[in-house]
């Protein structure tokens, strides 16, 4: 037997990830690297038209394309041919008009890539063209070219508003009062691995999709009601993601795949999107317009907040709806303001489709709040610190949209341990010793971000454990690890409470058919709810296999003397071992299982009667916090911002692996950076003019300093082991954080994002007066 | 049917390109399969010149230096010749692509893609490269600046390849300096560059300077009255500020996604500032 001590799975204890080893040597299989016999390949006819009526479809080219298996449309679709998650008005197939250029609009299956891409370009549709609307002011105005002519709201897909106190009102009795409008761009998901599966329908009529989810029971809901078919018959299996980031929360092929399964039945299929397709036809974070007003007394203390702000969700919801709902109650941030007006549209639009994306809602709004606290901290005199310090919210506080924070809030802690840093504190030596053409600058931002999916729609996990013949622990993972290292964290969690170490435990994908509905790798819920079930489940089990253990010894004086060991269980007064396979032997098939569900609580307070917006997740009860500094560098020849130093300091609970919570982080980090410097997905008519990623610039090893990162631990008492969430908190803060300290830098603040070179340039100019150089 | 060609030497790559007229060259094929991609339904067939050993290496000739036409930028960032005589070469190699794209693309395919953007290009401007062209029955050198005629438009003829680079082997300056403006640290492409060679005597006069400017025009910029400018004139501020405005009638930058044409001319302009600040680097 092993070293019992070394490798066992400890919480706390910083693990190489699990999955690191398999992924690294390409033994671990993404769903791109499922293929099968006699493979069949399925693609898509894309529109190539942000707004038209569909006059006629040539198809008879396609199909007959040697080769070609099936040409399909809308009519071949039995279901609702919709989907979505909310509001379900998106269809597989376009059947009454096409709503932006990446709408599907025909499926051709063939017998390789070849056959396929002939057939596709054999397709001819003829296009009735409509007027498009493609901004959200003008979608919003009366008249208005209407998107979904059945949408009682016009353009609207969601509208809220939150008021606390006596709301704008109150701004009049600031002593300062700031207003600034902020526009940020659109995101690209930028993943590794596209969107793509591969599916079967096998001859008992099960229909077994494998593809690259986040959300693999909801996919199956889907599916089965936009083709019409019985949800029992569906299967699918989500193997470790290649990136998601919330561009996999929903249907991206599954639909797709599954028509084409139905009809070639018995012959595997797989779609694999271009990395063109995946930019034309993924979602993006949304494009935002924010309205603000803030408003603070002289002693620096806020008083009064209104914010406007509006999302572009393109031609379907999506997730757009509850996107606008995050970003409406975190529009405040984290601090105490009394008044609040927070008012949110999500608009329809015939642009590309928004949709989830790390942060939902999130970085929009805090790019504008944390920016109008600068803006009003140097209106007070007072520092960026200070102001943050001084209002900052604390446990038991009403948050802006007025729900008292019942849980632990360590937004002070994380500032505190920030202005403690070197980086802070030596910031006018630093910024000092710029060289000739550079202008340095320091900048701060303040984040927080709820957990979970708010006060109507249960946040569930269901944990499934085994204990294998063998004496290894098998765990049935109901939320899909897309990379953010949940599994590995899953496996730690039932390592430290089984006493295991890696060799007697396994992970199962999540899998419909094994694993049981544990909801969506999303929300920065993963590890929380599917943890804290885990926790129950193994617990169950080590008490049963104990108490069996014990009948297993004479005289063993009951399942307290018992230890738990590496592949075995020791009976501590004798020093004897039991192998586990012995034990599970004994248990019959279902006593070797362990199922519990946990449940994750909700906030007492309803600060909006609005069921809508409950329903779209409005209030969260628990939230991580970060404080976040960026140092940059101003080339002012060229307008060109580098990062020098970043460090951020996050409140997530209690880590688990500290290893995976600094990768979560400083992936955020870097998204973030890019979302502040150069990522920018353009789109003009409702056209993407950066079709592929050598237009559209994500940030490289090289743009990205070395990142700092610090956790203030606070353990948040209902979390397994402490924790709250980590996966989205860190991409909230580096666009404000980088406006700040250019801002700082400059002596001028940009307020259009990406901060690219030539915005910066031409604010560094517009400043001087035009026309003088450097 | 389209096929891949891997000729171990010249004799063999003429009697194909004879008898595939429609064969596309290559050599590393980062910018060639880039733009395949784009038409993935007729893939023509392909000819690979990586495998020719006289297209390779770098050698000394008398007063001149060879780099052949294959040579890859990984492979001339290390090579002594090219970094003891051409720093601006390196200087213009080294924020080429990334890794990958260095140990994949050649100097040839550089130059033969003949793209304004291109980061060779200015460096072996400023340095009076000469190109060896050959063909089955003749080899001709022409000045780099006669064979690019546009945006990816060279005088090779049909049958006719890019042999090598030819360089004085030590050319006249001091102070070699390349800057690329681009959207990121690596993996752009460049919105300006500017590649400088100079010679400054003792005073800070400027005696000599060459200067070819990537991404402002159909091909590299240059500029003989920027140049007349500067020569005999302080290294100083002063200098630069009178010279700049001459730039705007060497260049005729385009918008796109990426910059505007006006900020291309403005920081076209505001590079040569930097050279205030290289200078005192030097000394
Ligand atoms: C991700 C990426 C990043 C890049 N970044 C940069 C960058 O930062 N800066 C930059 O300048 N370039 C960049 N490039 C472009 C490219 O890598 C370079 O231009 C490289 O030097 C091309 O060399 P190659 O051998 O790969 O060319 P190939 O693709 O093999 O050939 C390019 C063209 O030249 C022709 N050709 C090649 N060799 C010969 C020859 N000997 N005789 C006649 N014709 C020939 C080919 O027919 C083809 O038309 C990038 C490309 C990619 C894919």
């Amino acid at each position: 037997m092993k070293n019992a001590k070394n490798g066992i799975l400890e919480i706390g204890k910083a693990t190489p990830r699990a999955d690191a080893r398999g992924k690294v040597t390409g033994a671990e299989k993404y769903a791109a690297d499922y293929y099968g016999d006699q493979l069949l390949w399925a693609g898509v006819k894309r529109a190539g038209i942000p707004h038209a009526r569909i006059k006629g479809m040539e198809l008879e080219g396609a199909r007959n394309h040697p080769g070609v298996l099936a040409v399909l449309t809308c009519r071949d679709v039995r279901g609702s041919n919709r989907q979505g998650v909310i509001r379900q008005d998106q269809p597989v197939l376009v059947d009454d008009k096409v709503r932006h250029c990446g709408d599907a609009v025909a499926l051709v299956v063939a017998e390789d890539r070849p056959a396929l891409a002939k057939a596709l370009d054999l397709i001819a549709v003829e296009y009735e063209p409509l007027p498009g609307v493609f901004d959200m002011e003008t979608a919003l105005k009366p008249g208005a070219v209407l998107v979904h002519e059945d949408n009682a709201e016009g353009n609207v897909l969601l509208k809220g508003e939150l008021k606390t106190g006596r709301g704008e009102a109150a701004l009049t009795e600031c002593d300062v009062e700031v207003t600034a409008f902020f526009e940020v761009p659109r995101q690209e998901h930028a993943y590794l691995e596209t969107e793509g599966g591969v599916a079967l329908l096998r001859e008992d009529g099960t229909l077994e999709i494998v593809v690259s989810t986040q959300t693999p029971f909801r996919d199956r809901a889907e599916v089965a009601k936009a083709l019409g078919l019985d949800l029992e018959k569906i299967r699918i299996l989500a193997p470790y993601c290649g990136g998601a980031f919330g561009g996999k929360d929903g249907i991206t092929v599954q639909t797709l795949l599954g028509l084409a399964a139905l009809h070639c039945p018995g012959r595997p299929i797989k779609m694999q999107w271009r990395r063109e397709e995946s930019f034309l036809a993924g979602v993006k974070r949304h494009h935002g317009r924010l309205h603000y007003r803030l408003g603070a007394k002289a002693d620096g203390t806020l008083h009064a907040l209104d914010a406007e702000i509006y999302y572009d969700t393109g031609p379907y919801d999506h997730l757009g709806g509850a996107v606008l709902a995050l970003g409406l109650e975190h529009a405040g941030g984290p601090y105490r303001i009394p008044h609040t007006r927070l008012r949110g549209w999500s608009v329809y639009t015939n642009n590309p489709l928004g949709g989830a994306f790390r942060g939902f809602g999130v970085p929009q709004v805090a790019a504008a709040m944390e920016q109008m606290m600068d803006m009003a901290a140097a209106r007070l005199g007072v520092s960026p610190l200070e102001m943050r310090l001084k209002n900052a919210v604390r446990r038991g506080d009403k948050n802006p949209v007025g729900v008292t924070l019942t849980s632990s809030t360590g937004v002070h802690e994380c500032l505190a341990l920030l202005a403690g840093q070197e980086l802070w504190q030596e910031r006018e030596t630093w910024k000092a010793a710029a060289r000739s053409f550079r202008l340095r600058g320091v900048g701060l931002a303040c984040v927080m971000h709820g957990m979970g999916y708010g006060p109507l729609v249960p946040d569930c996990g269901n944990a499934k454990i085994e204990i294998t013949e063998q004496g290894v622990f098998r765990i049935f993972s109901g939320v899909v690890d897309m990379g953010q290292g949940n599994a590995a964290t899953y496996l730690q969690i039932a390592g430290s409470i089984l006493n295991q170490d890696g060799d007697h435990l396994e992970l199962v994908q999540p899998d419909t058919g094994k694993a049981l509905p544990s909801g969506s790798a999303s929300a920065s819920r993963t590890t929380y709810t599917f943890g804290n079930a885990l926790i129950g489940a193994a617990l169950a089990l080590k008490e049963r296999i104990v108490r069996r253990a014990a009948a297993l010894v004479e005289n063993s004086g009951g399942g307290e003397d018992f230890t738990m060991a590496p592949g075995a269980l020791v009976h501590r007064p004798t020093g004897q071992l039991i192998p586990l396979p012995q034990v599970a032997r004994i248990l019959d098939e279902a006593e070797r299982i362990s199922v519990f569900t946990f449940q994750a609580p909700v906030a007492a307070e309803r600060p909006t009667a609005d069921q809508n917006l409950q329903l779209h997740g409005i209030p969260h009860r628990i939230f991580s916090y970060g404080a976040h500094l960026a140092c940059v560098e101003i080339d002012e020849l060229t307008g060109k911002v580098e990062v020098k130093h970043y460090c951020a300091v996050s409140d997530c609970g209690s880590i688990i692996n500290p290893q995976i919570v600094e990768q979560q982080i400083q992936g955020g980090i870097a998204q973030g950076l890019g979302y502040a410097l150069s990522e920018d997905f353009i789109v003009e008519n409702g056209r993407m003019a950066t079709p592929d990623l050598s237009a559209y610039i994500i940030p490289t090893a090289m743009d990205i300093p070395d990142l700092g990162t610090f956790a203030v631990e606070l353990p948040e008492e209902t979390g397994p082991f402490g924790l709250k969430g980590a996966g989205e908190i860190s991409m909230d803060g580096p666009l404000p954080a980088l406006a700040n300290a250019v801002a700082d830098a400059c002596g001028v603040r940009l307020f259009r994002y990406p901060l690219t070179a030539e915005r910066v340039l031409q604010a560094l100019a517009e400043k001087r007066g035009e026309g003088t150089g450097p | 049917m389209s096929h891949v060609f891997l000729p171990p030497d010249l004799d063999r790559l003429w009697n194909i390109l004879e008898e595939n007229p429609g064969a596309l060259l290559y050599a590393g094929g980062t910018d060639l399969l880039v733009r395949l991609r784009q038409n993935p339904l007729k893939p023509p067939s392909l000819v690979c010149l990586e495998r020719i050993e006289e297209l390779h290496g770098v050698r000394e000739r008398g007063e001149e230096v060879f780099i052949g036409a294959c040579a890859t930028h990984t492979g001339l960032l290390a090579d002594a010749i090219i970094r003891d005589n051409f720093p601006v070469l390196v200087k213009g190699l080294a924020c080429l692509g990334s890794p990958p794209i260095r140990n994949m693309g050649t100097i040839g395919g550089n130059i033969c893609t003949a793209s304004p953007a291109g980061d060779a290009l200015p460096p072996l401007y400023t340095l009076d490269a000469g190109l060896e062209i050959r063909s089955r029955n003749s080899s001709r050198r022409m000045a780099l600046t006669d064979f690019i005629l546009g945006p990816g438009k060279t005088s090779l003829q049909q049958g006719e390849i890019l042999a090598g680079v030819w360089l004085n082997r030590h050319p006249p300056f001091a102070i070699h300096h390349f800057e690329k403006v681009g959207q990121r640290n690596a993996l752009a492409i460049s919105l300006v560059s500017l590649a400088a060679l100079l010679t400054v005597s003792a005073p800070g006069i400027i005696e000599r300077v060459r200067l070819a400017w990537g991404s402002v025009a159909p091909t590299v910029a240059t500029s003989a009255a920027v140049e007349a400018m500067l020569t005999g004139r302080p290294l100083s501020r002063e200098t630069m500020d009178s010279a700049i405005p001459l730039i705007g009638d060497a260049i005729s930058p385009i918008s796109d996604t990426r910059a505007t044409a006006r900020y291309r001319r403005t920081v076209a302009g505001n590079l040569l500032l930097r050279l205030i600040e290289v200078d005192r680097r030097c000394k």
